[in-house]
């Protein structure tokens, strides 16, 4: 009677579990198999089990670029989201400022880059804002009387262009949890907290960020992951077939494609997806503990 | 009654998984059918005709010129071809090469990439199916020469690209010079970047637009027998002698200049003859120049890569309806197919007996890529190429646009191809 109780949960989640097997574990173990062969155009059918021989060129060749994808990757992360974080912040409280006529209105607009397609978002900024005839950015210059500018023909004005349009892209969900996060927290504190003499600076860090922090923190991290496994700004704005901007910026998805998709070495680019998945994981892990931590 | 709901609904969610695996109506009446009627369905098939499917990712008008010509001439032969776009045709073909059921029987593709598919053992040799002699008699050299890979055919070619000089006839003030030394003076004069004008424009960064300077100068991105040679003295000289050309012809980009030249901010612009639907469109007065016209300062001419487009065969396919399938090949490298795909689509055929024809003889675009054709090379179509492009142009996007030095570049990039091409093994 014990047992078939205990079995009950397990038999009503065996869809479910059957499901995730075949779309996502998978996948992962074939991917996973197929790092430890040569597959690659010479050997398409007729490949083989050679060891972790892809995972040594991926991670001790020093000209393999992968070392230096993954530095610049956890740059990217840092940079977009220390920056999110705090923009997203002040806009909300921006939004939620006591007086505030048609913030509705603000809302709405806030969202619309969030409801673009990302594609179309990203070559939209590529031709209006970044190109050099064409662009936005150029025309003000000209008009102010400088000379045109290419912002993504070297690293760091690439880089900055990609953080800006990924902030553009990325704002309105963090405007939004946020948002919604300072609306949750309770007036009377802020009334006792002024009644005491506190300044904006102290009311921030000891009553608004601690008392978001809990509802902020899952989206933090969903957005962390986002950033950190971003592939079609960097790609579509400085990589794209046929229109190299001269950028060289390779983060470990961009590299992991160029491998994949270009070399057609799937051993190698599968050693270099099992890392990145690894990376992922371990990221997650510490960052749930971080959480788990925290709450208790 | 809950328990019995949740029991129901989790059996509904279970069988849907195995959805997919039923058959197809009808399918279990056929396979029962099937058996012990061999010869009958040979005989039905044989009364239906034999259809073979042909993938491509190419325009679809000009494959509707080709299918409507082969349908037509094969038609008392049973045979029936049809046309299916798939994009990123190579990436599909590595998906379903060797599906007999679900993958096509031919592919219509350009010839670069044929290496690869060769490699990876999806491709019929032309010979397998027919004789390559009686089939070839009729078809240019360079063409030939482009199809095959390790001395074997792979594909029949059908017509071939190159790179123009296209110019507005309305814009253009005074004649198209000989000599590229005349037309960079021709650029500075007529050049204003902050305001937007300018008098040649050409995506300086793009490999396949740059190799007519590369090849003009006796470099080469890659040769034969798959080794690069962007840090070849010859390759620098030509990539340093285009550099001054790029810093007239603003950032290079394919939309760029296309826009540019479209909108008639442009006198001229190098490009391929699938600009001109767009040029037509925007009303401009095109004028059309061979690209072998032009002297470099080593008094060679400048050229260009050819590009073949051609049909190839699945291995299964050659095996299967291997009759059929060269019926095909002949009908598409017949004079018909040529002289259609001219005068309905200007594409220059590889058959040369369609350039006696008078109307033919008439369209200045296809008798100038076939003048090119003289000086131009068939890319590269061995697997290494794949990886080529990349180091290239970003060795091209250094130079021409983040003013990397020219030397340092070009050995950077040549180690990052070899790299790459070490990678692909």
């Amino acid at each position: 009677m014990k047992n078939r109780k205990n079995a009950i949960p397990w038999l009503y989640s065996l869809p479910a579990f059957l499901l995730i097997g075949i779309v996502i574990v998978f996948p992962i173990i074939y991917t996973a198999y197929i790092s430890l062969t040569n597959m690659n155009l010479y050997h398409w059918n007729d490949f083989h089990l050679i060891g972790l021989g892809n995972y040594k060129r991926a991670l001790l060749k020093a000209d393999s670029g992968f070392l230096s994808a993954v530095g610049v990757t956890l740059v990217w992360t840092a940079v977009n989201m220390g920056v999110q974080m705090v923009v997203a912040y002040f806009i909300a409280l921006g939004l939620n400022a006591e007086g505030l006529k048609l913030n509705r209105v603000y809302k709405t607009l806030l969202m619309f880059p969030w409801a673009m397609p990302a594609y179309v978002s990203i070559l939209l900024w590529k031709v209006c804002m970044f190109n050099t005839e064409f662009g936005l950015l150029n025309k003000v210059v000209t008009a102010l009387g400088g000379v045109k500018l290419n912002y993504l023909s070297e690293n760091v004005p690439a880089f900055l262009a990609c953080t800006v349009l990924n902030l553009w892209m990325a704002l309105p969900f963090m405007i939004m949890m946020i948002d919604g996060a300072l609306q949750s927290v309770d007036i009377s504190l802020y009334e006792s907290a002024m009644m005491e003499g506190a300044g904006f600076w102290q009311k921030t860090f000891h009553i608004t960020l601690p008392c978001i922090r809990p509802i902020i923190a899952p989206s933090a991290i969903m957005t962390v992951f986002t950033t950190f496994k971003q592939f079609d700004i960097i790609y579509l704005l400085t990589k794209q077939k046929g229109s190299l901007t001269g950028a060289t910026l390779q983060t470990i998805i961009t590299y992991a494609h160029e491998n994949a998709f270009v070399s057609n070495n799937y051993g190698l680019s599968s050693a270099v997806s099992i890392l990145i998945f690894g990376i992922i994981i371990l990221f997650s892990v510490f960052t749930n503990r971080g959480l788990r931590e925290e709450n208790s | 009654m809950k328990k019995i709901v949740s029991s129901i609904l989790c059996g509904c969610m279970a069988a849907g998984l195995a959805a997919g695996c039923g058959e197809a109506p009808g399918e279990q009446q056929r396979a029962s059918l099937d058996e012990g009627a061999v010869s009958e369905t040979e005989k039905g098939q044989e009364s239906e005709g034999i259809h073979l499917k042909i993938w491509h990712d190419g325009d679809e008008a000009i494959m509707s010129t080709m299918e409507k010509d082969v349908n037509e001439m094969l038609e008392e032969e049973g045979i029936r071809v049809s046309f299916e776009k798939k994009t990123a045709l190579t990436d599909q073909l590595k998906l379903y090469g060797t599906d007999e059921v679900n993958g096509p029987d031919m592919y219509f593709y350009a010839h670069d990439s044929l290496g690869m598919l060769a490699e990876m053992g999806i491709l019929a040799p032309i010979s397998d199916v027919s004789d390559t002699a009686a089939l070839n008699g009729e078809l240019n050299k360079m063409t030939l020469e482009a199809v095959e890979y390790k001395d074997t055919q792979y594909m029949v070619p059908v017509y071939f690209e190159t790179l123009l000089f296209l110019y507005n006839k309305g814009l253009w003030e005074g004649e198209v010079p000989d000599s590229t030394d005349e037309l960079y003076a021709y650029m500075e004069a007529h050049t204003d970047t902050d305001a937007g004008t300018y008098g040649v424009v050409n995506q300086h960064s793009t490999a396949y637009n740059v190799a007519p300077f590369i090849n003009g100068f006796g470099g080469f991105i890659m040769d034969k027998e798959g080794n690069p040679g962007l840090n070849q003295a010859q390759t620098i000289e030509a990539v340093t002698y285009n550099q001054k050309f790029a810093a007239l012809q603003a950032d290079g980009d394919y939309n760029t200049v296309t826009t540019l030249f479209n909108e008639g901010k442009a006198a001229a612009i190098i490009g391929g003859p699938w600009l001109v639907s767009g040029i037509k469109d925007a009303g401009i007065d095109l004028g059309i120049k061979s690209l072998s016209d032009f002297t470099l300062p080593n008094g060679k001419a400048l050229a260009p890569f050819s590009g073949v487009q051609g049909v190839g065969v699945l291995k299964q396919s050659a095996e299967s309806k291997g009759d059929a399938v060269e019926k095909v090949l002949k009908a598409l490298a017949s004079e018909k197919v040529g002289v259609d795909l001219v005068v309905n689509n200007n594409c220059a055929s590889a058959n040369e007996k369609v350039y006696e024809n008078s109307d033919v003889a008439a369209n200045e675009m296809v008798l100038n890529i076939k003048k090119t054709a003289d000086t131009a090379r068939p890319m590269p179509n061995i697997p290494q190429m794949s990886v080529m492009w990349g180091p290239a142009e970003a060795f091209l996007a250094a130079v021409n646009k983040s003013n990397a030095d020219i030397s340092a570049a070009a050995e950077e990039f040549q180690q990052e191809a070899v790299t790459a091409i070490s990678d692909i093994q």
